[in-house]
């Protein structure tokens, strides 16, 4: 028992939380859990984040799409005061002048974007898994990762989902299903420290395919959390519990999806629209027909592609300015995702909302697999850009930056062991704009 | 600095002792308590001056980001002129404006208002600067050697400059390494994963 308790991973365990991690862990049926993660909230934190979600009950949006929000103008002066990037380019002009950054500004150098009177000692990072191209490393902080509970809560209640509290029940089950994927179990110390578990569905990861069945079912969690493909995999399983709702983020979802989870599980599946940069953004809400915005300390901006911001309505790239990352504030951060933004009496919402379409490849054998599979494979090389079709005869076309042409060969050695013996042509992106990373011409490719 | 002005100490020492009343946020917009323009007329009509509206408007800030540090800098040199050794000398209305308004903007751009009460070297560069820009070098001091020591304090400005680039430079590393390092402690909790 005493083992479970770490001061660094879970400041705060208690003999309940201790009890559920060893539940979690130690059921016969449990998968092999491969990695270690942890809350690291201190009991100041936990604080912080009860005062934030007090906040957060009664704080809405106070902006419209053509007017700022209220906390702009004391923003722009903190990050101009403390964040080296912008502090070298001296005072802050006016916003609509502001130069909006990318990806590959915070690729280039993550260092220069964290403000000067953040503490390095407690950073963390968040990586993404590259879905769009540029690898990013960015700064963090445990309670930034707490933080992303307040707006799923937020986005919950719309559905009129509310959260138990207390260390007899598994919160939250998070899904992937990837060949290789990243394991724990944890508690939720906001919640009274529920449980939670972050699971590979991968046959690999498990003693006995039918143990994701029995193990699932065992802990009943109240929310399910991960994307349009390995939702998928999850209604495979013969569950016999139901969760509250699922959340589904980092892939577009289709409404032919959603409608056929939420048949199949009986449970409300929430389209969050969520970027490892800014967190949960918006909620898809059937009667808005979009996606609605759900931080109130997040500005959205859309902007065409000479960076002006377009009249409402009209579709451009989705750039952020604020957000609670304390380690990372945005400003005009480009996206790389487009949509347009409206009004609506509930706050501005996201309209036709696309970037990033769920992709499956298959193998020769007949097996489908994950497009995160690429991105894991492609990861350990410093690509710039990088994207994948396949044809109608299960051939492969990788395409490469023309900077990341020089890696093409370990692409592919690394692409064999995912693809065995399929063909793999490589060809140089000639466009410097985000492509669609993963395409196909296999109808099956694409889940609807 | 063709005058003897006071003794350098006499400065610094009032510097490191302003009262909160000056230190307070300049009043720049609605934000802020300290009106600087008050401050300002108040000093000039000790010798006899009446500013225009439009010249008190220098002294009212529209922009945080631009007119915070300046003001704050032109009321700790207000707080200098209130020195009673300053009480004796005649300041003209032009000198006195040129250096309110030019001389501390210019100072604003690489000196922060606060650093001048806190640092005892950043006093020193406010207390010399202040004097040389209204003619004076402290007593005791030849012309030259206040000419010397104000030309170190501006290789002390440079060293300055040169010094929070290499702190920068060094945090940023630091930056990089603990992300680093945590990348292999594998980050912390969140209920989804984009």
């Amino acid at each position: 028992m005493t083992s479970y308790f770490d001061p660094e991973r879970y400041p705060t365990l208690s003999d309940e939380g201790a009890e559920m991690l060893r539940y979690l862990t130690e059921h016969p049926n449990a998968p092999i859990y491969r990695d270690e993660s942890g809350n690291r909230l201190t009991a100041a934190d936990l604080d912080e984040l009860k005062a934030l979600e007090r906040k957060l009950t009664t704080e809405n949006i106070d902006w419209a799409v053509s007017q700022h929000p209220s906390w702009l103008e004391q923003f722009l002066e903190y990050v101009y005061r403390e964040v080296p990037y912008y502090r070298a380019q001296g005072t802050a002009p006016a916003f609509r002048h502001i130069q909006s950054i990318s990806r590959a500004h915070l690729s280039a150098d993550i260092a220069a974007f964290v403000p000067d009177d953040i503490p390095i000692e407690r950073m963390i990072n968040f990586r993404t898994t590259g879905t769009s191209g540029n690898p990013l490393l960015l700064a963090s902080h445990p309670r930034v990762a707490a933080t992303y509970l307040l707006f799923h809560q937020r986005a919950l209640r719309r559905f009129g989902v509310e959260l138990e509290v207390g260390a007899n029940h598994v919160g939250v089950v998070l899904v992937g299903h990837q060949t290789r994927c990243f394991t724990y179990v944890s508690v939720t110390p906001m919640l009274g420290e529920s449980g939670l578990a972050k699971i590979n569905l991968h046959p690999n990861d498990w003693r006995h395919p039918d143990d994701r069945t029995i193990y699932l079912d065992a802990l009943n969690p109240e929310v399910y959390t991960g994307d349009p493909l390995t939702f998928n995999e999850l209604k495979k399983l013969p569950l016999t519990t139901r969760p509250k709702a699922l959340i589904s983020v980092g892939m577009m979802m289709s409404a032919g999806m959603r409608a056929d989870l939420e048949a199949h599980f009986n449970a409300p599946v929430l389209d969050i629209y969520s970027l490892n940069e800014a967190g949960p953004i918006a909620v898809f809400d059937n009667e808005l027909d979009g996606h609605l915005l759900l931080q109130t300390h997040l500005y959205v901006e859309i902007l065409d592609s000479q960076g002006n911001t377009v009249e409402p309505g009209i579709r451009g790239e989705i750039t952020l300015s604020g957000g609670f990352n304390f380690c990372l504030p945005l400003v005009r951060y480009r996206t790389g995702d487009y949509a347009a933004l409206v009004d609506s009496p509930e706050g501005p919402v996201l309209k036709e909302l696309s970037g990033r379409a769920p992709v499956r490849y298959q193998l020769e054998n007949g097996e489908w697999i994950n497009n995160i599979d690429v991105t894991h494979a492609l990861r350990p090389i410093p690509l710039a850009q990088f994207g994948l079709h396949q044809n109608k005869d299960k051939s492969l076309v990788l395409y490469l930056a023309p900077s990341s042409m020089t890696h093409h060969q370990r692409c592919l050695e690394a692409l064999k062991h995912v693809f065995g013996n399929l063909v793999i042509n490589v060809k140089q992106i000639e466009k410097e704009d985000k492509i669609l990373q993963y395409t196909s011409d296999l109808i099956e490719g694409f889940i609807q | 600095m063709k005058k003897i002005g006071p003794q350098l100490q006499t400065l610094t020492s009032r510097l490191a002792n302003t009262p909160v009343d000056f230190l307070d946020e300049p009043r720049i917009g609605s934000v802020g308590r300290l009106v600087v323009a008050a401050l300002v007329n108040d000093a000039f009509k000790k010798y006899g001056h009446q500013l225009s509206i439009d010249e008190l408007r220098l002294f009212e800030g529209v922009d945080q980001a631009t007119d915070r540090n300046r003001l704050k800098l032109v009321s700790l040199a207000v707080w200098l002129l209130n020195d009673a050794w300053f009480a004796q000398v005649d300041l003209q209305s032009s000198e006195l404006l040129t250096f309110l308004n030019a001389s501390i903007t210019q100072l604003a751009e690489s000196t922060k208002a606060n650093k001048c009460v806190e640092d005892s070297d950043r006093r020193e560069e406010f207390a010399r600067y202040f004097l040389a820009r209204l003619d004076y070098r402290p007593e005791g001091e030849s012309e030259a050697q206040a000419k010397d020591r104000l030309s170190a304090l501006s290789s002390t400005e440079r060293q300055r400059l040169l010094d929070e680039s290499r702190d920068a430079e060094k945090r940023a590393r630091e930056i990089r390494q603990a992300l680093a390092r945590k990348a292999a402690e594998q980050s912390a909790d969140k209920w989804t994963r984009e």
